[in-house]
């Protein structure tokens, strides 16, 4: 298998991931889809930096989540607390609208969080151990464990403020 | 919502995206064939279109330099013509040096890290720019005035009403504009600050 092969299969099985960083750093479809193009084309440009002995979910989500914070629109840099209805719209299989209002809520309130809080809590959502977690943001575990905690206390306190 | 019901919720989501084909294979082809252009690194229009704008300022003045007879209108119009010549290129290169860059796999921390100072340095950059920009717009009044032959010290009501009105003018508007700067640069420091804490 070449390069591209290798680099097209590796986008095919991982698109999920990309797709979800760009719904986090985006408050518009148009965004997102410029975004999602942006973060496969530096995926591109660095895939040579890709170290075969690395996980690929690691490195890609650093360069996602790095290209996501410059491609942050120049006027809006913090991001603003748009709805996640497009989202919603094009995954929502079934008309669930509770579920529907409950990501919306969620959404809405990692938006008001700050870029790194941002970055930490989305890979807590992903599942991910704190230590890759200390590795993509590069912190120490210890200190993942204690961001953790206050996120979920602002976020909650966020949440019943609502 | 508890922090373990938005990972279901999270992970109910992720299940439905993992679903669908989200990307083409066209856009890979794009990628991976050069056809795609970074929208990352390209210098905005606007700064272009500020940047003809400013030198054809300059070129007028230049022109219809002899044209100046006070000695005063004279200074502001070197003055001017200095200006003009530089804000483009104070602009040109902060934008340059906020646009110009690699985008690596480092960790997410130093991203933002280096994000956050050159987005101090460049807002920095903005506000020295609106600022010349405020007072090369206060000094072209009397320059192209005598271009156009109007000796402004000889209106009436120059000294009187027009000159002072400007000046307050000036100072509000540079002071409101100032303002959202330093907001923005406060909001980037704050940033910079969170982080690190």
């Amino acid at each position: 298998m070449n390069k591209k092969e290798h680099f097209t299969r590796a986008i095919e099985e991982n698109e999920g991931l990309i797709y979800k960083v760009t719904l986090l750093y985006t408050d518009s479809l148009q965004d997102r889809e410029d975004l999602y193009q942006e973060i496969v084309f530096q995926l591109w440009k660095s895939y040579d930096s890709f170290d075969e002995f690395s996980k690929l979910s690691t490195w890609m989500y650093r360069v996602a989540m790095n290209t996501a914070i410059y491609n942050l629109k120049k006027n809006n840099r913090k991001v603003g607390t748009t709805t996640i209805d497009p989202m919603v719209e094009r995954i929502a299989e079934h008309k669930d609208h509770s579920e529907d209002e409950k990501l919306k809520l969620l959404h809405d309130q990692i938006q008001k969080l700050n870029l790194l809080e941002k970055g930490i809590i989305l890979l807590y959502l992903e599942g991910k151990s704190h230590d890759e977690i200390a590795e993509i943001i590069g912190i120490t575990t210890s200190n993942v464990g204690t961001k953790i905690s206050r996120i979920k206390k602002k976020l909650k306190s966020q949440i019943n403020k609502n | 919502m508890e922090l373990d019901e938005m990972k279901n919720l999270w992970e109910g989501m992720s299940n439905k995206v993992e679903k669908q084909e989200l990307l083409t294979k066209d856009l890979i082809e794009k990628v991976t064939e050069e056809k795609y252009h970074s929208k990352l690194n390209k210098i905005r229009y606007s700064e272009m279109i500020g940047a003809i704008i400013c030198y054809s300022g300059a070129i007028y003045l230049i022109l219809n330099y002899m044209k100046i007879e006070p000695v005063a209108e004279k200074i502001f119009a070197v003055i001017a013509i200095g200006l003009l010549l530089t804000l483009p290129v104070i602009s040109l290169r902060s934008l340059k040096g906020m646009q110009k860059l690699t985008i690596s796999s480092k960790p997410y921390l130093d991203t933002l890290n280096d994000f956050g100072k050159r987005k101090v340095k460049f807002q920095r950059f903005q506000k020295l720019n609106v600022s010349l920009g405020l007072f090369l717009i206060l000094i072209a009044i009397p320059v192209l005035s005598a271009i156009k032959g109007v000796n402004l010290s000889e209106s009436e009501y120059f000294w009187t009403l027009t000159f002072p009105i400007s000046v307050i003018a000036f100072l509000g508007f540079a002071l409101w504009v100032l303002k959202s700067y330093h907001k923005s640069l406060e909001a980037t420091e704050k940033l910079l600050s969170e982080i690190n804490n």
